[in-house]
């Protein structure tokens, strides 16, 4: 009776299916899982609203891959005055924004006047900025706060994007939400929450796009992502927001040549903050016996299958001054005799140490976050069962952010990603302090991340990072971080590279240097090539069978193979063991 | 009194209650939004931004004021009709409401359709031999759609017929690379009125797994409260005597059983369309379709307060009216009901 009744419904299924509207030529769909809900550049603060204002818009600097500035809009990098007060950024003069007319110093005054009075990131240029002027034509004059070497890396931020003048005349003081008038490579041909066009823009003024134009949709769950890639309706899948298992096997599909994979530099970093200035771990001890237990390597591998990169700095690479690592390695050794130091571990006798019993939070709203304590519960349980016991709680992810400040957690798992491509834009939100009380921050970011650490003259080292340029800041970034490495208010746990798998037609998805696919950059192979392509990666594949490892890039795009660490089987959540005690992984 | 106007009485009566209602329930989540630990700026900056960057944010929201200041502003503003603009992209709520309030609607009523079509079937079916075997599996039916997690029903779903068969979209509510059908922001209707047949075959591929994912899972209600009425009804005293009169089984089914069991069930799809005016949650979620419950969850991650409060107080309104008129059809064909 059941299927009887199933029958009608079914049989209009695969007429329906017939329907299906087909992509317009050279036009591909790339899905996410952030919805949008509005396109101004002072209103985005999400990693989807970056995406698309990156191909609808230019800042006045980029990144690339690996990590360097490169002019943009401006054309050349700025110039300061003596006493590093005023820069000077001279700008490109043969562009035009997409409405007609003429980008100059005056549009560029008028966009960064605007980012300044409405944006919900002012403070990127607040803090720094403290009067924007033409100084020509063609040249921008920023009068600054301070001196700031990151400047070109903070104006490298799409946030920055400058907007035409004409158009936004009459939102000067509001936001546009659902229209965009830029310089980038794409026109905004149709804006909706969860579906946005772009159609190239015939006037770009650098390269036109390599293809002929672009949807972007979102898809509220990673599900639905992962089928929608693997049914064909949509071409390109960014890995935000896509659960660990699925991305495993869009991992493994690229092996075996039915997608490609790109894999971006590393932006976002996971890391865990611990409160310094109350017991127990106001104890540098305890907090470095942590940093010791800490098997970022199989916390890697059973969380994500090894797609996210174990880091012991607060910089990513590929920044400057991401090498070398500061923080220590995992030495369950060297952590029991910390512990033992500070009086814990149980040792035979009665009386003797005691076992440390610490709680641990993470947002319970992020799946990686939940399987990280359990993993890293379980570690600890297997390598210091008897020094320390993790209490693990979730916590709803904007529940934790209101309370860090107060000092709610002994040890909590965040991540972070820098609003610019800059060690900067690491260190001073989680270092920085107004006021302290010797090794306490009484006021500022470090207070208000929920670790509560300072360190004489770390003001200072904090603001050198402002002043001193090249080599001599790499240097200074590095002494910074082997600071707070020796102190470890912070633990870095992993760095998570962006990926983006395609359908195997298209050619691999390319990466710029602050993590975001290059949507211009997508378009088809041809089908020698594609064929080529798919038979390499095929004997590559092969080559990793038979135990002849191969690992994927780190940086810019590439197509990767699958990695022997992929073979690890996932456990189910609740069910979490962790292998025999290991000779100890690096 | 006249029963005209006993149901004019209870018209007015439910009418004068509804802006005690309203103002109850905006209250109540003006309050619950403002407990909730976190806000807006949390939300949106995280653990982003300086404490300065943030207090001015705040400051530029409004979120600096006291309490009762945003209280007053709001009732204020609600007495006018406005009910403000969304923190995250200064939209105004009602076009917040306008834009994703019509999705839920379209979806609900082709949901209610398939469920009410299938569920009277089904419920129907076994009513010609009771305890037989098209019975159980009514009754099967019945409880097994009752009993599955949507979310998980809509997974399979989605699994099955997007990506093995690829017979139907994964999710969305229209092809990304078609403009979809302005108007009334009812894509069916839009492109029927368009006269767009391709518009309308569109629209209707992406609704088509969710409503029917949701109308499967309604039918089980339907089923049942038809199968038990009727079973009750078929076993009055008027059925009774109308068998006794010398009636044909179909005659005393169709004209004397049904009309009767059917009453409760008008009641039952009041009901259902009232929970189906807010939304179906977790099928608009899995979906990725932009209903006023799938916005509601995001403005509630967001702490949006405007648009939570908003959505809230329009469907709480919507609810309301749809509940007097169900009470008032059922007195209209029930002449045993009072006020």
């Amino acid at each position: 009776m059941l299927g009887l009744t199933w029958l009608p419904v079914l049989a209009w299924l695969p007429l329906l299916a017939g329907c299906q509207a087909p992509h317009p030529a050279g036009e591909l769909v790339v899905a996410s899982r952030s919805s949008l809900e509005s396109v101004d550049p002072v209103d985005v603060t999400t990693f989807a609203g970056t995406q698309l204002l990156s191909a609808l818009g230019d800042p006045l600097y980029g990144s690339d891959a690996a990590g360097r500035i490169q002019p943009r809009l401006a054309s050349a990098l700025p110039r300061f005055s003596r006493g590093g007060l005023v820069a000077r950024i001279p700008l490109r003069q043969d562009v035009r924004f997409q409405d007609g007319s003429r980008f100059d110093a005056a549009a560029m005054v008028f966009s960064l006047k605007r980012f300044l009075a409405l944006a919900k990131v002012s403070y990127l240029l607040d803090g720094r900025v403290a009067a924007v002027a033409a100084s020509g034509p063609f040249e921008l004059e920023l009068r600054l706060k301070r001196p700031c070497a990151s400047l070109a890396a903070v104006l490298s931020s799409i946030n920055l994007t400058p907007v035409s003048p004409r158009a936004y005349r009459a939102h000067a003081r509001r936001s546009l939400r659902d229209r965009f008038i830029g310089t980038g490579p794409y026109r905004l041909a149709a804006f909706t929450p969860q579906q946005q066009r772009l159609l190239p823009f015939p006037g770009y003024w650098g390269p036109p796009p390599a293809n002929r134009g672009l949807s972007l949709v979102t898809l509220s769950n990673s599900t639905a992502l992962f089928g929608a890639l693997l049914s064909g309706e949509v071409d390109v899948l960014l890995s935000s927001g896509l659960d660990s298992d699925q991305q495993r096997d869009l991992h493994r599909r690229a092996g075996r040549g039915a997608l490609v994979e790109g894999l971006g530099p590393a932006v976002e970093i996971g890391y865990l903050t611990l409160r310094s200035d109350q017991p127990p771990l106001a104890n540098p001890d305890l907090r470095l016996a942590l940093a010791y237990g800490l098997d970022r390597r199989l916390i890697s591998e059973r969380v994500s299958y090894g797609m996210r990169d174990p880091l012991r700095n607060l910089v990513p690479g590929p920044l400057p001054g991401s090498q070398p690592p500061s923080w220590p390695a995992y030495d369950p050794a060297r952590a029991r005799a910390l512990f033992r130091r500070a009086g814990y571990c149980q040792v035979r006798g009665p009386g003797q140490g005691r076992r440390l019993s610490l709680p641990l939070s993470f947002r319970s709203n992020v799946p990686a976050d939940r399987l990280f304590a359990l993993t890293w519960q379980a570690q600890l349980q297997r390598d210091l069962g008897d020094c320390i016991s993790l209490e693990i709680s979730g916590i709803e992810s904007t529940t934790a952010y209101r309370q860090l400040g107060a000092g709610a957690f002994p040890l909590i798992l965040l991540d972070w990603s820098g609003d610019y491509p800059d060690a900067n834009a690491y260190l001073q939100p989680l270092l920085g302090c107004r006021r302290a009380l010797g090794n306490r921050c009484l006021a500022g970011d470090s207070a208000a991340s929920g670790s509560f650490w300072t360190a004489p003259g770390l003001a200072a080292q904090l603001a050198g990072l402002e002043s001193e340029r090249g080599q001599a800041r790499q240097q200074l970034v590095s002494r910074i971080q082997a600071r707070v490495a020796a102190a470890s208010p912070y633990l870095p746990v992993w760095r998570v590279p962006p990926r983006a798998w395609a359908q195997p037609w298209l050619a691999p998805p390319q990466f710029d240097g602050s993590g975001r696919l290059v949507l211009q950059a997508l378009h088809g192979r041809s089908q020698a090539g594609a064929a080529m392509a798919v038979r390499a990666m095929a004997v590559r594949a092969k080559a990793v069978q038979a135990g002849a490892v191969a690992a994927g890039g780190t940086s810019g795009p590439s197509v990767t193979v699958p990695s022997a660490r992929g073979s690890l089987a996932p456990a189910p959540a609740d069910q979490l063991k962790v292998p025999d005690r290991p000779g100890g992984t690096p | 009194m006249s029963r005209r106007r006993q149901l004019l009485a209870y018209l007015a009566s439910r009418l004068l209650l509804l802006p005690v209602m309203l103002w109850l329930i905006a209250s109540l989540v003006f309050l619950l939004l403002r407990v909730a630990p976190g806000d807006p700026i949390d939300a949106l900056l995280g653990t982003r931004a300086p404490e300065a960057a943030r207090a001015a944010l705040r400051h530029q929201l409004g979120l600096d004021q006291s309490l009762a200041s945003q209280y007053g502003h709001y009732l204020w503003d609600l007495l006018h009709g406005q009910l403000g603009t969304s923190l995250t992209n200064q939209e105004s709520v009602l076009s917040v409401i306008g834009r994703s309030l019509p999705a839920s609607l379209e979806l609900g009523v082709l949901a209610l359709v398939i469920a009410a079509v299938l569920g009277l079937a089904v419920g129907f079916s076994g009513i010609a031999r009771p305890e037989g075997r098209l019975d159980l599996a009514g009754r099967l039916y019945g409880i097994g759609t009752y009993a599955l997690p949507p979310f998980w029903a809509a997974m399979v779903v989605q699994l099955v017929f997007a990506v093995w068969l690829g017979w139907l979209p994964v999710g969305g509510r229209f092809p990304p690379t078609l403009v979809p059908p302005s108007g009334t922001g009812f894509y069916l209707l839009d492109s029927l009125r368009a006269g767009s047949w391709s518009q309308f075959a569109a629209s209707l591929r992406h609704l088509v797994l969710p409503a029917a994912t949701l109308g499967v899972l309604l039918s089980g209600i339907f089923d049942n409260a038809l199968r038990l009425n009727l079973r009750r009804a078929l076993r009055s005293d008027y059925v009774e005597a109308a068998r006794s009169r010398g009636l044909s089984e179909t005659r005393v089914v169709l004209r004397h059983a049904l009309p009767n069991a059917l009453l409760p069930v008008l009641t039952i799809t009041g009901i259902t369309v009232a929970s189906l005016i807010g939304g179906a949650l977790l099928i608009e979620v899995t979906f990725s379709w932009p209903g006023i419950a799938f916005r509601l969850q995001e403005a509630i991650g967001q702490r949006d307060y405007p648009v939570v409060q908003g959505i809230v107080v329009v469907v709480a309104a919507l609810v309301v009216a749809v509940s007097v008129v169900v009470d008032l059809l059922v007195a209209l064909l029930d002449p045993r009901i009072n006020f």
